[in-house]
C-alpha cells in the first residue's frame, strides 16, 4: 500500500460517515482552538507587560515615601522624601536621571472644553526617566523649575481630549484656576502601568506646589524616579539608595525604612512570572477540552470497528496483512485529529488575532509554536486515541470477522 | 513427469476448545491431494466440517495436527501476515454472500486485492478493469454493490477473485443467495473459466446438483472424507458412503 492508498482509503471512511466524523473533529476543533486562543491570550499580556516596561525601561528605580510608624503600627503616610534628597541621590555614580514625581488629580479646562487628568509636577530629568519624546514643542528645563514657569507639557491623548488644535504649543490651559501655557505634547506611547503616560498634564514640580496645589510641605516630595545607566546593577545602587537615604533621614539600625525602593526589573520579573503562570493554567484548562475530543476521536474509531468487522474479515480474506489493518485505522484516526487540528489552528488564530486587531485594538503577538504544537498534538492525540482500536481491529480472526452480522 | 498437486493435505485434524470447557473435534485425519487445473467440490451435510475444511484450504485458519502443503510450502506453521500474503498471491474467495465493500464502487471492490500486492494504480485500473469485462460488468465500474442484483454482486466476487491471478479460486456456497437461475449462471462461468483458463476451483455445496458442475467429489461426514473421486451418477453413492461411514 502507498502512502496515497493510505490517505484514500481513510479519506473514503472518514467521508462515508460525513455526520459522526465532523461531531468528531469539531471536538479537536473546540481543544485546539482553546489552547491556541489560550496560548495567544497568555503572551499578549506578557507582550504587554514587556512593551510597558520597555517604554520606562528596566533600570528604573522607583523611590516612595514610606509610611509613618509609631511604636511598630503603621499609622498613615508621612512626607519622608524631601528636594535635599533628590540633590543628594544625583551624585550617586550610576544615576544617569532622577526626577522627584508629585501626583495631583485635576480638572483641566481648554476654552469650553474641560477634562479630569493627572498633573504631574516633576524636573526635566523626568524625560529621560521615562523615554519621553516630543511630538511638538519642547520639554521645561531647569529655570523653569527654579522659576516655577506657569509652562505645561501635555500627553497625546489629554490635548485630543480637550480638543486643542493639531499643534497647540502657546495655548493657555487653566488647571485648578492657573493658566498654564502649552509649550510641548509628548508623543503617544501607549498605555504605560498604571497611570496612562498619554494623558497626563506635566508640569515643573515647583509650579505644582507653589500656584496649583498650594501644597504646605513645598519640600516635600512623593515619588523620586531614578534613572541607572545601562551597565548598572539595580540592586547595588538600591542598595547605596538605602544607605544614603537612611543615613540622610537620621535613622536609628533598629527602625525600618521610611521608604519604598522599587525595582522596575524585579517587579517586571514578577509579572513576567505570575502571566507564564496564568497562561500555563488556561492552556491546562483547555487542554481538557483537547483531551475529551481525543476520548472522542477513541470512541469513534472503537466504533468503527464494530461497525466494520466485517469489512476488516474481507480485507484480512483478500490479503490485507495486520499492519496494513493498523495503519488504516491508525491513519484514520491521525487524518480527523489532522484536520480538527488545523481548522481549530485556523480559528484560534484567526479569533485571537481578529479580536485583537479590531475589537481590542491591540497587536496580538504571533508566534509559530502553536501551529508546531498543533501538529504535533494532532498526530499524538490521533496515534494515542487510535492505537487500541486499530490494534483491536488487526488482531480480528478473519474467520469470525466473515462470520459478523 | 509426474505433476505437484496444488493443494496437499495429509491427516489435517482440526479441534475447536468449547466454551464449557473442553474441546470439539470437527475434522479426522483428512488426506487429499487437488492438483493444478482441477475441478473440485467438498460436499456434505451442515455440520460435517466442510466449512472448517475451507478455511484451512483458504488459510484462513490453521489445522490442529497434520500438514497442509499449498503449491509444495508447508503453510501450517506460518504466521498470520505470511498466511495474508498466501491467501493474497494463491488463493481467490468467492463468498455465498458475496463480500463486497459495500460502500466502495465495483472497480475499487475489484482492485483492493491488487492494492494489498502493491500494485500501481494504473496496473490496478487495467487489470480491474479486464476482469470486469470478463464477467461482462464493464459498464458498471462506478456503481455502487447495493445497486446490483445478487448475480451481479456474485460476478463483482469473481472478478475481485480473479483480479489477483490466483492459483486457485476457493468458492464457498457460491450459488446460496441466488436463485436457480442465476446460481446456474455462476456454475456455468465456473465451469467455463476451469476449461477454459485452467484455474483450480475448489468448491463447497451441501447440494448434489450444483457439485455436479464439478469433475471431483470430496464428501466429508462428521468430519471424516467418505468419498473422494469422480462426481457419481446418483447422490445416493454419497449417502451410503456416509452410512458406511456410520456404522464404523
Amino acid at each position: 500500500m502507498t502512502i496515497y492508498d493510505i490517505a484514500h482509503e481513510s479519506w473514503l471512511s472518514i467521508s462515508g460517515n460525513k455526520m459522526r466524523s465532523f461531531l468528531t473533529v469539531l471536538g479537536i476543533v473546540i481543544g485546539i482552538m482553546a489552547v491556541v486562543v489560550m496560548v495567544a491570550v497568555g503572551e499578549t499580556v506578557q507582550q504587554s507587560i514587556t512593551d510597558q516596561f520597555s517604554s520606562l525601561g528596566t533600570n528604573t528605580l522607583m523611590i516612595r515615601a514610606g509610611a509613618a510608624q509609631s511604636a511598630g503600627v503603621r499609622t498613615g503616610n508621612r512626607m519622608t522624601l524631601t528636594m535635599n534628597d533628590v540633590e543628594e541621590l544625583s551624585k550617586l555614580p550610576d544615576v544617569a536621571a532622577i526626577s522627584p514625581v508629585e501626583n495631583s488629580s485635576a480638572q483641566v479646562v481648554y476654552g469650553n472644553k474641560n477634562w479630569a487628568t493627572s498633573v504631574v509636577g516633576v524636573y526635566p530629568g523626568y524625560t529621560i526617566v521615562q523615554n519621553i519624546e516630543m511630538e511638538y514643542g519642547s520639554f521645561f528645563d531647569t529655570s523653569a523649575v527654579r522659576n516655577a514657569s506657569t509652562y505645561a507639557v501635555i500627553g497625546h491623548d489629554t490635548a485630543e481630549e480637550l480638543d486643542l488644535p493639531k499643534n497647540p504649543v502657546g495655548e493657555v490651559i487653566r488647571v485648578r484656576n492657573t493658566p498654564l501655557t502649552i509649550i510641548g505634547v509628548t508623543k503617544a506611547k501607549g498605555d504605560s502601568g498604571m497611570m496612562s503616560m498619554d494623558d497626563m498634564v506635566i508640569v515643573p514640580i515647583t509650579t505644582l506646589k507653589k500656584r496649583v496645589v498650594g501644597s504646605r510641605f513645598p519640600n516635600a516630595v512623593q515619588m523620586i524616579a531614578v534613572k541607572l545607566y545601562q551597565d548598572a546593577d539595580n540592586n547595588v545602587v538600591s542598595d547605596q539608595i538605602t544607605a544614603l537615604l537612611r543615613q540622610r533621614h537620621k535613622l536609628k539600625d533598629t527602625d525600618d525604612d521610611d521608604f519604598q525602593i522599587t525595582d522596575m526589573k524585579q517587579v517586571m520579573e514578577t509579572m513576567n512570572t505570575v502571566s507564564s503562570y496564568l497562561t500555563l493554567l488556561l492552556v491546562a484548562i483547555a487542554a481538557v477540552s483537547l483531551l475529551v475530543g481525543s476520548i472522542g476521536i477513541m470512541n469513534m474509531m472503537l466504533v468503527s470497528v464494530a461497525e466494520r468487522t466485517r469489512e476488516i474479515g474481507i480485507r484480512k480474506a483478500i490479503g490485507a496483512q495486520e499492519s496494513t489493518i493498523i495503519i488504516q485505522f491508525l491513519s484514520e484516526s491521525i487524518m480527523i485529529s489532522f484536520i480538527g487540528s488545523m481548522f481549530g489552528l485556523f480559528l484560534g488564530v484567526g479569533l485571537s488575532q481578529g479580536v485583537g486587531r479590531f475589537i481590542l485594538n491591540y497587536n496580538v503577538p504571533f508566534s509559530i509554536w502553536p501551529v508546531v504544537v498543533s501538529i504535533s498534538v494532532a498526530v499524538f492525540v490521533g496515534l494515542a486515541s487510535g492505537v487500541m482500536p486499530a490494534i483491536k481491529a488487526a488482531k480480528l480472526n478473519p474467520i469470525d470477522s466473515l462470520r459478523y452480522e | 513427469m509426474k505433476q505437484t498437486p496444488i493443494i496437499s493435505m495429509k491427516k489435517i485434524c482440526k479441534t475447536y476448545p468449547l466454551e464449557i470447557g473442553g474441546e470439539q473435534q470437527v475434522l479426522f485425519d483428512n488426506t487429499f491431494n487437488i492438483m493444478p487445473g482441477e475441478f473440485v467440490a467438498i460436499m456434505g451435510p451442515s455440520g460435517s466440517g466442510k466449512s472448517t475444511c475451507m478455511n484451512i484450504i483458504g488459510a484462513l485458519d490453521s489445522a490442529t495436527s497434520g500438514t497442509y502443503e499449498l503449491y509444495g510450502k508447508d503453510i501450517t506453521t506460518m504466521t498470520p501476515d505470511e498466511l495474508a500474503r498466501v491467501r493474497n498471491e494463491y488463493i481467490g474467495f468467492v463468498f455465498q454472500n458475496f463480500n463486497l465493500l459495500p460502500k466502495r464502487n465495483i472497480l475499487d471492490n475489484v482492485m483492493l486485492p491488487l492494492m494489498y500486492r502493491g500494485l500501481p494504480m494504473s496496473q490496478r485500473i487495467e487489470r480491474a478493469c479486464e476482469m470486469l469485462k470478463l464477467v461482462n460488468l464493464e459498464k458498471f465500474e462506478t456503481y455502487l454493490p447495493t445497486q446490483l442484483s445478487g448475480g451481479m454482486k456474485q460476478r463483482v466476487a469473481i472478478a475481485r477473485a480473479l483480479a489477483g491471478n490466483p492459483k486457485i479460486i476457493l468458492a464457498d456456497e457460491p450459488t446460496g443467495a441466488l436463485d436457480s437461475k442465476m446460481g446456474n449462471e455462476i456454475l456455468r462461468f465456473f465451469k467455463k473459466l476451469n476449461q477454459d483458463i485452467g484455474i483450480t476451483i475448489v468448491m463447497i455445496t451441501h447440494e448434489f446438483e450444483i457439485a455436479s458442475y464439478a469433475k471431483r467429489v470430496i464428501h466429508i461426514y462428521d468430519g471424516h472424507i467418505t468419498y473422494d473421486g469422480p462426481i457419481p451418477k446418483s447422490e445416493s453413492v454419497l449417502i451410503k458412503s456416509e452410512q458406511r461411514a456410520h456404522k464404523k
